[in-house]
């Protein structure tokens, strides 16, 4: 008979802790989800609501009367330090410094990883681990010999507009910071690439080499078609880092016309004139986090499709 | 003068070397084919070929005309590898002509050049199609086709056969032939199968640990081996190598071979080589192939020396086109082959004939064949 019950009772019990299982994973992952989402979803409610409300009302509570104003006034009318024009300026001058930058520094990791893994020579091994050691070097302890550097660049700059009537960029805030993050994100899309490439078949590239295809040409035909997967992994990492980077951006471009987004958010929030205007500071704060949002969302289906496409053996 | 020569090659990696002296020429149209284990050296030969690789000392001659410093591109050379290396992010036809494209053919050119290669290989269907979507023979022919397109003075094989699964193998084999026989190209072709090898070659070089061993066609290199590792190697079942003495029985020559628990064999020797009397009591090694050891009946009857002996059969292998027997001699097992309906019994003893026209004789110190 207790031959025949024990089963039975063993899997109801296994029923029970696997239920029990579930519920605990499941009751941690929600409240993380909870933890996570708060503030997100306090900014939104927030940024749809008058000051009346804000200041007689519950945090946690949806806007009575939902309104666009302050997303209005945080791109177009709020002040940033002295000058009242919106944050709508920064955006922009956040672009300009964010796409060339995430461009360049891409395409260079993706040449370095190339070289490093398919052309090897002499040391590459050595370099590679060099460029590595970027990887680890804080940015504070950048601060100070970059500013020298930035500064010599830009007074050759001046030499150069008197001499020959244009300055080539040198010595401009945003070409500045464009130089600043791709010097920094070498190290980073170097080790994206090597590793991609490590695994690449070396019989494409000796196939290529046999068709007549030069250095560049296996670079552009080859290489990069083949490399969307750890591209848009490169990217996504290099975009969200500079976009929401504050230290260089507030160290190298902290006033002036070339202010990236963090630095004018930052201006925004600290006014200390009038009224802290809560809608308008958490409306602002979400125009400038939703760029990293939307290249996440539309690069990182093509992330997904290709990791799909190298699961296809071949 | 040959077509392909290559001079006293040698390759080195820092202090190893790779390749110790390689000497090997082909004629117009012939069919070459490197083989050996793996780590002997044979695709690094075949990579100096391309170019892909550098040489250290040594010259490679295509028609007379030393190539060896030559860029890959410029050897006039086609190459197909062993995982095939198609672009996955090109057509099939974006990867036939991709070679054409980069010498800057003119596009109504290569498209011709692509259908003319896609008749010849039946891949017309399959153009527009991306390498993922290709099977493995399917793959392997493209590969071909990128290489045919070229229509080189070389053509450079890098084990294409090996990852395909066996049936399809054999029918690929038979196609790199038919190709090879109606195009009349020149090919170098490296291999670990013997089998390859052997179907496929007019030339054999085999190589071991960067040397070639021996070189010469198939017939040779399968009679007349130089030495215990060339005779190991190629063949399949391998050749019975077979530690015995040499008596003396009169003025003749004779080998012995020990039994397990009986009275040792002896085989007399009508047309031993010269070089056999000097180990007149000294242990050598007797090679004879499987099928120069078989049932009397099924023995070749126009060779001129044949002996016949009882053997004990430990295990019978019916292969259906054939029947392998093995027995113990010299404290080996030792492989016969008989007719396929040879009656035959394991544990039995049986009388089966050693083709002596065709046996051969090794020193074991040097390993090198007695002549």
């Amino acid at each position: 008979m207790s031959a025949v019950a024990t089963p039975a009772r063993q899997a109801s019990g296994g029923i029970n802790t696997k239920l029990v299982n579930r519920i605990v994973i499941y009751g941690l992952l929600a409240l993380f989800a909870l933890f996570y989402l708060m503030p997100l979803f306090v900014m939104l409610v927030t940024s749809f609501k008058t000051m009346d409300e804000i200041q007689n009302g519950n945090m946690l509570a949806l806007p009575k009367a939902p309104t666009f104003d302050p997303w209005l006034k945080a791109w177009g009318e709020t002040c940033v330090g002295l000058t009242c024009a919106g944050i709508k300026g920064y955006f922009w001058n956040s672009i300009k410094m964010v796409v060339p930058a995430v461009l360049i520094s891409t395409m260079l990791g993706a040449l370095n990883g190339y070289v490093l893994t398919k052309w090897r020579f002499r040391g590459a091994t050595l370099v590679f681990g060099l460029m590595l050691f970027a990887c680890f070097i804080p940015f504070q302890s950048v601060l100070l010999p970059m500013a020298t550097i930035l500064g010599s660049v830009g007074r050759f700059g001046v030499t150069l507009q008197n001499s020959v009537g244009t300055s080539f960029g040198l010595g401009n805030s945003t070409v500045n910071l464009v130089f600043v993050h791709v010097v920094y994100g070498i190290g980073f899309t170097t080790l994206f690439f090597r590793n991609y490439y490590e695994a690449f078949p070396t019989e494409l590239i000796k196939a290529a080499q046999v068709d007549g295809a030069s250095f560049f040409q296996i670079f552009r035909r080859i290489m990069l078609p083949n490399s969307m997967p750890i591209f848009v992994v490169t990217v996504i990492y290099q975009f969200t880092n500079i976009w929401n980077d504050f230290l260089f951006a507030s160290a190298y471009a902290g006033t002036g016309d070339a202010m990236p987004m963090t630095v004018a958010l930052n201006n925004v929030v600290n006014t200390s004139t009038g009224v802290v205007e809560y809608n308008v500071n958490m409306a602002a704060a979400m125009i400038a986090a939703l760029p990293t949002l939307i290249v996440y969302v539309v690069a990182g289906r093509y992330f997904v499709r290709g990791l799909m496409a190298g699961a296809v053996k071949g | 003068m040959a077509f392909l020569e290559i001079d006293g090659l040698k390759k080195r990696f820092g202090n190893v070397e790779i390749l110790k002296g390689i000497d090997v020429e082909l004629e117009k149209g012939g069919f070459l084919v490197l083989v050996g284990p793996s780590g002997c050296g044979k695709s690094t030969l075949l990579n100096t070929i391309a170019g892909l690789e550098q040489i250290t000392e040594g010259e490679i001659r295509v028609d007379g005309r030393a190539i060896n410093d030559l860029h890959p591109s410029k050897r006039d050379i086609a190459m197909v590898f062993q995982s095939y290396a198609l672009y996955p992010n090109m057509t099939v036809a974006g990867n036939i002509s991709f070679g054409m494209e980069m010498r800057g053919v003119p596009a109504d050119e290569r498209q011709k050049a692509i259908d003319k290669v896609a008749k010849v290989l039946q891949i017309g269907h399959l153009l527009q199609r991306k390498p993922s979507q290709l099977s493995g023979g399917q793959r392997q022919r493209v590969a071909m086709g990128r290489a045919l397109v070229r229509d080189p003075k070389l053509f450079l094989f890098d084990e294409p056969l090996s990852n395909l699964d066996a049936k399809l193998r054999v029918d690929m084999r038979i196609e790199i032939k038919r190709l090879h026989a109606t195009t009349g190209t020149t090919i170098v072709y490296v291999t670990h199968d013997q089998i390859e090898a052997m179907t496929l070659a007019t030339k054999i070089a085999v190589m071991r640990d960067g040397e070639v061993q021996q070189f010469g066609t198939p017939a040779e290199i399968y009679n007349n081996p130089t030495n215990l590792f060339v005779a190991d190697f190629m063949g399949s079942p391998a050749m019975n190598l077979i530690p015995a003495t040499i008596a003396t029985s009169g003025n003749a020559l004779s080998v012995v071979l020990q039994r397990e628990a009986r009275e040792p064999i002896t085989l007399p020797m009508a047309n031993a080589p010269a070089g056999l009397s000097a180990f007149q009591g000294k242990p050598i090694i007797f090679g004879v192939r499987p099928e120069a050891l078989t049932d009397p009946e099924g023995a070749e009857r126009n060779a001129s020396n044949i002996a016949t002996a009882d053997l004990h059969i430990e295990v019978v292998e019916p292969a259906g086109s054939d029947t392998f027997a093995v027995t113990n001699l010299g404290g080996k097992g030792v492989v016969a082959r008989l007719r396929a309906d040879a009656n035959i019994q394991p544990g039995t003893s049986t009388p089966l004939a050693f083709n002596l026209t065709k046996a051969v004789f090794f020193d074991p110190a040097t390993e090198n064949r007695i002549r």
